[in-house]
């Protein structure tokens, strides 16, 4: 079973490469409003994600998620619930 | 069980002209065995909707509709996911005498607020008796019709339940509306262009026989959303007109995994796809280098390209990324078109691929005039700055006139660039509700004045860019009042601070960029502040925008003193070499913060 904590340093590494020069990553950190990420990029995102965690994200949950911690809880559920 | 998508070839001859409604093409189309077919986000086949079957569960549909008894052309509004049951609505609509409103289904990151509001917008200029989501739209749908009077909101199976009602279904006739179409409106306001069932089935007409040379063997792929003109006319309604057989993608998947489009055109042997420039960048972005020779795509015989700038390089590099797939770059067709037009205008020559227009810069920039270069005159590379590049869009369908027109309304003659105006059998009867903007666009005699620009070369159309100031990124209109209307919730914003505008980019692609006043001296504070306006900007239209601080009372106006945005983007050329300023760009459509230093720069450089 995959837990929140094994879950946001992956999402750190996938994220990383999309972090300005000498930006930190924070469970706080807002996807959109503070990551340089346009809606194509957050599709490479999704796909990562996907992939890594073997899970399909069902469109509904994307409006909700801000942070980084809102959407490695999303992961946390959807990779329970498999 | 689903046991394999419906055949391309039909049992039923092909026939495309002498439908007078949409109902009566649906039930022609009926008797045949082809249809529409629905694919997962993994490419996975899940439903199959023969035309008989969607006829029959549309009449079905239109009946319990019926019963709600609703006035004659009430609206019904369908949050437009791919699926089928968009189909079983829009046609049932069509049955029930019912006029469909597609409305976005498109959902970003952090968007929630946005998506509603923007529904909410939707519902409120339309005002439906009807609205309908699939059941993962619906809590959004069901926020933005709070407080609205609605006669029924919900899924898609809560209709199931409807008794049917006896009397006789009477299909929406010829004059009456076939769909009202959102596009090009700001969020805020809203634009629902009306078709009447002639205008589109004429232009259907025209795409079909004209400008696709529709045959026995064709079958469509489309993965562009339902609530877009070409997905919609173009995918929707032409292959059941034509009555072609047709495997959709939903947009999501087909932007997670572009390679699923791909995949598809070769499992379907498919030979009709559309898609604006940056689909098939995505592709050549996205394709592992040893992938192409996977893929057959042979088959295509129609790879359209419209609905933003159509970018020659682009169509280049996907040629040449998939030349070991068959692909054949005389495949592409050059469209220009519109929501209001139903969605054609013009269509390039099939079979001929991209022809391109090259014009000498410094007189189309001074005169205005596309004076042509040949082969031998276009030099070495220093040169190049010299001439300009635009695809050429080819003739327009038979029963559509075009002028291009200068600013005083004569008409010009070819290679002159002016405004484009078009009037046709195919156009809109205006914008639901708003008969102000409708005059301002449509004139008595039924020319629409389209705000784009170009010029005309032995009948056929060369677009250059646009009079008006939408600015269009990804496909999608984004319009800049709302961009400065979204500005003036920071605190440090007042009304007529903010102009924002599209600026080309030197790969033809747009950037949103906008000019504010700015009060603030400090270099940290005006790099917070700009920091706060592109992350809003991000959260609330998923778009990068290049921000530019000014002095206070820099911003041009118009002698009856509003902001003036063609000014104000000249004058912005002028302080920043658009070339450099877009170098840090890849090829996603990012751009890279302003340096707070340059902001500061920029602020003080013009205060004087």
């Amino acid at each position: 079973m995959t837990h929140y904590e094994t879950i946001l340093p992956q999402i750190y590494e996938i994220l990383r490469p999309f972090a300005q020069d000498g930006q930190t990553l924070s469970d706080e950190t807002e996807l959109v409003a503070d990551l340089d990420l346009d809606s194509m990029k957050v599709m490479e995102i999704l796909l990562e994600v996907e992939e890594r965690f073997d899970i399909s994200i069902p469109l509904n949950v994307i409006p909700d998620v801000r942070t980084i911690r809102d959407f490695a809880r999303q992961i946390e559920q959807l990779t329970e619930r498999k | 069980m689903i046991t394999g998508p419906t055949p391309t070839e039909n049992t039923l001859p092909l026939r495309v002209t002498g439908f007078s409604t949409l109902a009566e093409a649906l039930d022609y189309a009926a008797g045949g065995e082809t249809g529409c077919n629905f694919y997962g986000d993994r490419g996975e086949l899940y439903a199959v909707l023969p035309y008989a079957d969607l006829r029959e569960q549309a009449r079905l549909l239109a009946r319990r509709l019926m019963g709600l008894r609703l006035e004659r052309g009430a609206r019904v509004a369908i949050v437009a996911d791919t699926g089928p049951d968009f189909q079983r609505f829009f046609f049932a609509c069509q049955y029930a005498g019912l006029v469909p409103v597609p409305l976005s289904a498109s959902l970003l990151i952090s968007g929630r607020k946005r998506y509603v509001t923007q529904l909410r917008a939707l519902l409120a200029n339309c005002r439906p008796s009807i609205a309908l989501a699939p059941p993962e739209f619906f809590p959004f749908l069901s926020e933005a019709a709070d407080g609205l009077e609605l006669v029924h909101v919900g899924t898609a199976d809560a209709f199931d339940s409807l008794p049917e009602s006896s009397e006789e279904l009477e299909p929406l006739r010829s004059e009456e509306m076939a769909y009202l179409q959102y596009t090009s409106g700001s969020t805020r306001f809203p634009r629902g262009v009306m078709i009447t069932q002639s205008a589109v089935l004429a232009n259907l007409e025209g795409i079909l026989q004209q400008g696709l040379q529709i045959r026995s063997g064709d079958r469509a792929v489309s993965w562009l959303p339902f609530y877009h003109d070409m997905g919609l006319v173009g995918f929707v309604l032409a292959p059941m007109v034509g009555q072609v057989s047709v495997d959709y993608l939903k947009t999501q998947s087909f932007a997670m995994r572009p390679r699923l489009w791909l995949a598809l055109m070769t499992q379907a042997k498919a030979t009709i796809s559309f898609s604006p420039s940056f689909g098939y960048e995505m592709c050549v972005r996205r394709l592992r280098h040893d992938e192409a020779g996977r893929f057959d795509l042979s088959a295509w015989r129609a790879a359209g390209v419209g609905a933003e700038t159509i970018r020659p390089g682009v169509l280049k590099d996907f040629a040449d990324v998939l030349a070991p797939s068959g692909f054949n770059p005389s495949a592409f067709v050059a469209c220009y078109g519109m929501a209001e037009a139903s969605l054609a205008v013009a269509f390039a020559p099939i079979d001929k691929g991209i022809a391109v227009d090259r014009v000498d810069r410094t007189l189309l920039a001074k005169y205005g005039v596309a004076s042509p270069l040949h082969e031998c005159e276009i030099g070495s590379d220093s040169d190049k700055t010299s001439i300009s590049q635009f695809v050429n869009c080819g003739v327009p369908l038979s029963g559509i006139d075009i002028e291009v027109r200068d600013e005083q309304g004569h008409v010009l003659p070819d290679r002159h660039a002016g405004v484009i105006f078009v009037r046709g059998a195919n156009m809109t009867s205006g914008y639901f509700g708003d008969p102000e903007k409708t005059r301002k666009v449509l004139s008595p005699d039924g020319w629409l004045d389209t705000g784009d620009l170009g010029y005309l070369v032995d009948g056929s159309l060369v677009i250059i860019g646009r009079k008006k100031d939408v600015i269009i990124v990804h496909g999608r209109n984004i319009w800049p009042q709302d961009l400065e209307h979204l500005a003036e919730e920071l605190p440090e914003v007042r009304p007529g601070d903010a102009c924002a505008f599209s600026v080309e980019t030197p790969d033809r692609t747009e950037m949103a960029v906008m000019v504010v006043h700015c009060r603030e001296l400090d270099a940290v504070k005006q790099a917070d502040f700009v920091r706060r306006l592109q992350g809003l900007i991000r959260e609330y239209f998923a778009l990068d925008c290049f921000v530019e601080l000014v002095p206070p009372r820099t911003l041009p106006r118009t002698s009856s003193g509003k902001l003036s945005r063609s000014k104000t983007r000249e004058e912005f050329l002028g302080r920043n070499d658009a070339a450099r300023l877009f170098h840090g760009r890849n090829g996603s459509g990012h751009i890279s913060l302003p340096q707070p230093g340059r902001q500061a720069d920029s602020c003080a450089a013009s205060s004087r």
